[in-house]
């Protein structure tokens, strides 16, 4: 375990923008009051500013709700504690007798975003060589999946941000389609300052979010489509594009393949058609189209609303195809990029989590890179097990015939966080066994059959690539609450107790060293990066092979494609995964608020952040609800062909008509994914989060 | 394998392009042989933007719309410039322009229709012959030749002739005010060109539109640079001769003696639907080729039409009068494509021994959105009605209808409703209740009761719905600190941004509100200032 300083200078335990901050521990561990306090610190992506749910982390250290011993569940449904010990000799013995009679596919393991570098990198080594599955995925693959699959089709590698966040800082305009980033992560909006002064900041959304709202006054335009247009928008603009003889042809014929089929591919979809698919009027987007083509820095963003869909990869793909086509991505000026969601959600997705990948982003499926990572490791290529099923083909698979029995999981909390989570709670049901890596005991670790305590942010050290692919050092600052131990060390002791070749170390920086020679060669190569370096403050954006400087900028010579152009791939719109506005059905979308973080494990246990949302809040239009009875702050009844969910209506001209927005935050009868549909993309296994048809209607106060 | 399935279509417009595309997994397989055969030279290309490609808002490449070479690599044979000249039902033939002879087991017209050349004096062809000689014409030069200065504006070449006069700032006159017409003279207004609209209604869009939209339109279309002749009922087209003999148009007579002189005559008097070719196959024919819902014609299962050939009608029991049979044609291109993929899903099916699927739903009037830009128009349905008319369907919920009308600001909504769902609208001059109420109209979805609401859409307040002096607004992004926070801590006593920060976190994140937080500040300053100062005062 790592000696704790008392200070540490490190990054916040959220989002993806990862904010720079120090947490000062409280100099008498035992005295009342917090355990830490926490000040911004500066760094290029926050200039020293945090939000509040940053301010307000270091709440949940010395929270009286930590996990501080393994509880292992009685027949009776309650819990007791015991020994690590014992935990970790049952569980091994019991993973090695599923290994042995049901075949080592039938452990599971289930990562996180969240996840350090080294906890993801050791985490997907422990899946395929102390267990021998296959069977591992993790829950970036609700976020970040079609955005990196689009991005590996068109530019043959996936960073989320292929540039510094501060490059937008100089733009004209930006162009964010489906992002509430002033809510998701509002430091970030300070680098969109200049788009706003110079009027260009371009807010695509069915809501009037918080950052649609900083498009009025002069800042830019919002355009408001209906919920799963995005598609059909973009071929719009790249319509226009053509049409007007917008494309930058000398950077498209020198950096591009592909362009031929693409004019073929958007002639049907004129701008005034466009309005009749999107309810989004054709001259916002010859608006859009020009200024984007005018601007001497444009860039485009994506982010979940337009990707979380069974068509998010061409989503994502026509947004790449217009950067493209005026010829933003690679210049140093302009760009594409996907704002990442998760902390560690560029990082946790490089090395070796997702079901078809090795560490340094490679293919579990190539066979130099299967003979690369084995040498790493010391092992016969043959024994890697081969590509895996994706989130949640895997869920579906849980205590199915040939389906996972045993599922470990690491900073998830998947039945809050799942589409369609009644399923993945009968699977859970049908499982033998559920072991679940948390702080505090989430709806998930309710379920579990053995729930293991482990360190919060500000107890451990590691690495975390933020948004921009830069890699970011954690540091501990306190020592964690007797009992809790860190998720490398339970690895390390489970595959002791399971005889597994290679090594698994407890100790970070050694992880770290082993991910350097595992990632070298590959795509996100970190053979350069070291500790020492990080701790001197050097900027280190991957790839960063081994004598090199690293790789602030990607693109600006060529793409990763072994030819070095992007591929331009003409996409179409697809059936939807369910049809909508039938029967006067509306169209439900879900998203987060400023106060909370994902499934609300942390931040609903902050009190500041609770009290100000204490509820799912469901925002409906003024129009609607006096159509359906609703009135604001009363209790709602939301039902899709999936389940039924309730909250409480907020009653706003800020949402379209036919809209209606959940937060995803909550539990109970007021998780938004008992409505979602486990529909998933048929190119990245995204799953359809952003729309359903449902049916919404008031509720007696006393039912609720 | 088994012999594939030879189908054959006939015309290479958006909707066969369309039709092919989605057939193509089929193709590919072998299970199915297609052969296309199309009268123009060119491949197929997106024929609804020929205005836009005439006074250059757009390429022959933006307007391309078929993948020839993935169609050619999947064994398609693509025949352009090569017209078909009769059909042998008994023997599944086809006999080309060329001579050449096509087999078949399934064919599909998709030719589509023409422009209707209105019968005028100096448009004699169409003026002399009747219905059977012109057909017969048709049939040899597919079709009518125009004199110099006149085109339909139907193809590429049209469109040439357009382009050089829009180019060369000449006057064009465009004879009819329908949708195409108005797109036409809108877009040449646009770059430059001296556009008149003649037409015999009194105003534009007459099938589309009522009275009030029309009148707002016309406004619109004038300060668009088009002028509009209204109650015109042309007789005459007069030529010029040039030394050769040779024809040029001059100008219009009306029939109350105007004469309108122009540069080029584009005719926009509607289209009628190549049927000549079914016609002499003796497949029934009304306004368009008459097919089954299941898109086979009447006469003869194996052989289908789609797009603005078809006229979609289920086959009656007993004889009715074809002449006011509805499916007519719309001229609108999403039927058309709906039926293509229609019709390809249903061809794959049976290759592949599958159930046919379920029969296209009647399709319900289109949305007409006029393509053009700062003139914003949307229009579905039979927007007659006034709001004071009686309703003269007595069963089920009554005929509603609401209106706003603004002309000095050239705006103006109609919706026909019944029980709260748009049988019918119009819409002019704002964009955002346009597109709005086409969702609307398409999803059969219940308006709001308030309607007014819809109106909103283009209202100033729309876009600014939290002023920045409400208190309720959120200053601080980051932190979510409103306005009325922070001046309740001025209140008591945090009176600089710092102190605001310290005590709320106002500002502390990415600190884009620190000077609006200076401007709260000031504004609570000033304010106590005053307040203090009166209280001196008394």
């Amino acid at each position: 375990m790592t000696i704790a300083s008392g200070v540490a200078d490190t990054h916040c335990p959220y989002c993806a923008l990862q904010c720079a901050m120090t947490v000062t521990a409280a100099p008498d561990a035992a005295a009342p009051g917090p355990a830490a306090t926490i000040a911004g610190r500066f760094f290029p992506t926050n200039r020293g500013g945090l939000c509040k749910k940053g301010w307000t982390s270091a709440e949940l250290l010395g929270s009286a709700e930590r996990l501080t011993s393994p509880l292992r569940r009685r027949a009776d449904g309650g819990f007791d504690e015991i020994s690590w010990h014992e935990a970790l000799d049952e569980l091994a013995e019991t993973l090695r007798r599923s290994r042995a009679e049901h075949g080592a596919d039938s452990v599971g393991v289930f990562g996180g975003g969240g996840l350090t570098n080294e906890k993801a990198y050791l985490l997907g080594k422990f899946a395929r060589v102390a267990l021998g599955t296959s069977r591992i995925d993790y829950n970036g693959r609700y976020c970040m999946s079609s955005a990196a699959a689009a991005g590996n089709r068109a530019f043959g590698v996936d960073r989320g941000l292929p540039f510094p966040v501060t490059d937008l800082d100089d733009a004209d305009t930006i162009l964010i389609l489906g992002s509430n980033v002033a809510e998701t992560m509002p430091p970030f909006i300070g680098h969109l300052e200049g788009a706003r002064a110079a009027g260009g900041l371009i807010v695509v959304d069915p809501r009037v979010s918080a950052t649609a709202r900083l498009t009025h006054d002069g800042g830019g335009m919002h355009l408001q489509p209906t919920p799963g247009s995005d598609l059909v928008l973009l071929l719009g603009l790249i319509h226009i594009v053509i049409a007007e003889h917008l494309v930058d042809e000398e950077y498209v014929a020198r950096r591009t393949v592909g362009a031929a089929g693409l004019a073929r591919s958007v002639s049907q979809w004129w701008p005034e058609r466009v309005q009749e698919h999107t309810g989004v009027p054709a001259w916002e987007l010859r608006a859009v189209a020009r200024r984007l083509a005018a601007s001497s820095g444009s860039y485009i963003l994506t982010g979940r609303g337009v990707e979380q869909h069974v068509d998010g990869t061409d989503t994502a793909t026509a947004a790449i195809n217009l950067a493209l086509l005026l010829g933003l991505p690679g210049t140093g000026r302009s760009g594409y990029g996907t704002l990442t969601g998760q902390g560690n959600g560029q990082g946790g997705r490089e090395h070796g989590q997702k079901a078809d990948q090795l560490p340094g982003y490679r293919k579990i499926t190539d066979p130099d890179a299967r003979a690369h990572v084995a040498r790493v490791w010391g092992i016969d290529p043959d024994s890697l097990p081969g590509a895996g099923l994706p989130a949640v083909q895997l869920l579906a698979s849980l205590g199915q015939p040939d389906g996972v029995r045993c599922l470990l999981v690491h900073g998830s909390n998947l039945v809050i966080s799942s589409p369609d989570v009644a399923a993945v709670r009968a699977g859970i049901e049908r499982l033998d066994l559920l072991v679940v890596c948390d702080f505090f005991f989430t709806e998930t670790a309710s379920l579990a059959d053995l729930v293991l305590p482990v360190t919060q942010w500000a107890e451990e050290e590691g690495t975390m690539t933020s948004l921009e692919g830069r890699v970011l050092r954690r540091r501990a600052a306190l020592a964690p609450p007797a009992g809790v131990r860190d998720e490398l060390w339970i690895l390390s002791e489970l595959a002791r107790r399971l005889d597994a070749p290679s090594t698994f170390s407890d100790k970070p920086e050694e992880v770290f060293e082993e991910l350097r020679l595992a990632s070298e060669g590959g795509l996100a190569d970190y053979s350069g990066i070291s500790y020492e370096a990080l701790d001197r403050g050097e900027e280190a954006y991957w790839p960063y092979p081994r004598g090199s400087d690293g790789t602030p900028r990607l693109f600006l010579d060529q793409f990763a494609h072994p030819d070095g152009l992007a591929r331009i791939v003409p996409v179409r719109p697809s059936a939807k995964a369910e049809p909508l506005h039938q029967g006067g059905a509306l169209t439900l979308i879900t998203g987060r608020l400023l106060e909370h973080y994902q499934s609300g494990a942390q931040t609903r246990r902050v009190d500041e952040l609770q009290s100000a949302q204490p509820e799912a809040r469901v925002q409906l239009h003024p129009a609607t609800a006096s159509r359906l009875g609703i009135e604001d702050g009363g209790w709602i009844e939301l039902e899709t062909a999936r389940g039924t969910a309730r909250g409480r209506a907020a009653v706003t001209s800020d949402i379209r008509q036919d809209t209606v927005f959940m937060p995803f935050h909550f539990p109970g009868d007021q998780t938004a994914n008992l409505l979602t549909l486990s529909a998933t993309d048929p190119i990245s296994g995204m799953p359809e989060f952003k729309t359903a048809a449902v049916h919404v209607r008031p509720i007696p106060e006393a039912i609720s | 394998m088994t012999t594939p399935l030879r189908v054959l279509v006939v015309g290479f417009g958006p909707v066969a392009a369309r039709f092919a595309e989605d057939l193509l997994p089929a193709l590919e397989s072998g299970a199915i042989e297609l052969t296309i055969v199309g009268a123009e030279a060119s491949d197929a290309y997106n024929r609804v933007l020929v205005a836009e490609y005439a006074v250059g808002h757009a390429t022959l490449a933006g307007m391309e719309i078929a993948d020839t070479v993935a169609l050619r690599a999947a064994g398609t044979r693509v025949h352009t410039g090569v017209a078909v000249r009769s059909i042998d039902r008994r023997a599944r033939t086809a006999t080309l322009s060329d001579g050449s002879v096509e087999t078949w087991d399934r064919l599909v017209f998709a030719t589509g229709a023409r422009a209707l050349i209105p019968p005028l004096g100096g448009l004699e062809q169409s003026r002399l012959m009747n219905d059977r000689e012109r057909e017969a014409l048709l049939l040899r030069a597919n079709d009518q030749e125009l004199a110099d200065g006149v085109t339909a504006l139907r193809d590429l070449a049209d469109a040439d002739a357009v382009r050089l006069a829009v180019r060369d700032r000449r006057r064009v006159i465009v004879l009819g005010a329908g949708v195409l017409g108005l797109e036409i003279a809108l877009a040449a207004a646009r770059e430059g060109a001296d556009v008149c609209v003649v037409h015999t209604g009194g105003f534009p869009m007459g099938r589309n539109l009522d009275h009030g939209a029309g009148h707002v339109l016309t406004a619109a279309a004038r300060a668009a640079g088009v002028s509009l002749i209204a109650h015109s009922r042309i007789e005459d087209v007069v030529y010029t001769h040039d030394e050769q003999g040779r024809a040029h148009f001059d100008a219009l007579l009306s029939s109350d003696g105007k004469m309108i002189h122009g540069d080029l005559l584009i005719l926009s008097c509607g289209v009628r639907a190549r049927t000549e070719l079914a016609r002499s196959a003796r497949l029934p024919v009304a306004s368009g080729i008459l097919v089954d819902s299941d898109l086979s014609s009447w006469g003869d299962a194996d052989v289908f039409a789609i797009g603005d050939c078809a006229q979609v009608l289920a086959k009656p029991d007993e004889l009715i009068d074809l002449e006011s049979a509805p499916g007519a044609p719309s001229g609108l291109i999403g039927p058309g494509w709906r039926q293509a993929e229609w019709l390809a899903v249903r061809l794959r099916a049976e290759v592949a021994g599958l159930p046919a699927p379920e029969p296209l739903p009647m399709e319900s009037p289109s949305v007409v959105t006029l393509k053009a830009e700062g003139v914003d128009v949307v229009a579905a349905g039979d927007v007659s009605p006034e709001p004071w008319d009686d309703d003269p369907v007595t069963t089920g919920a009554p005929r509603r209808v609401a209106q706003w009308a603004d002309p000095e600001h050239g705006r103006y909504v109609k919706l026909v409703t019944r029980d709260g769902v748009l049988e019918a609208m119009a819409c002019v001059g704002m964009p955002r209740t346009a597109a709005e109420l086409t969702l609307l109209y398409q999803r059969r979805g219940e308006l709001p009761a308030d309607r007014s609401v819809l109106l909103r859409h283009d209202g100033p307040d729309h876009v600014a719905a939290a002023a920045s002096d409400d208190p309720a607004a959120t200053v601080c992004w980051c932190n979510g600190v409103s306005a009325g926070r922070i001046t309740e801590v001025a209140a008591e006593g945090h009176t600089t941004v710092e102190s605001v920060g310290a005590c709320t976190r106002a500002g502390t994140g990415c600190g884009g509100c620190k000077s609006r937080i200076g401007e709260l500040l000031e504004a609570y300053l000033e304010s106590s200032a005053e307040a203090g100062a009166e209280e001196v005062a008394v």
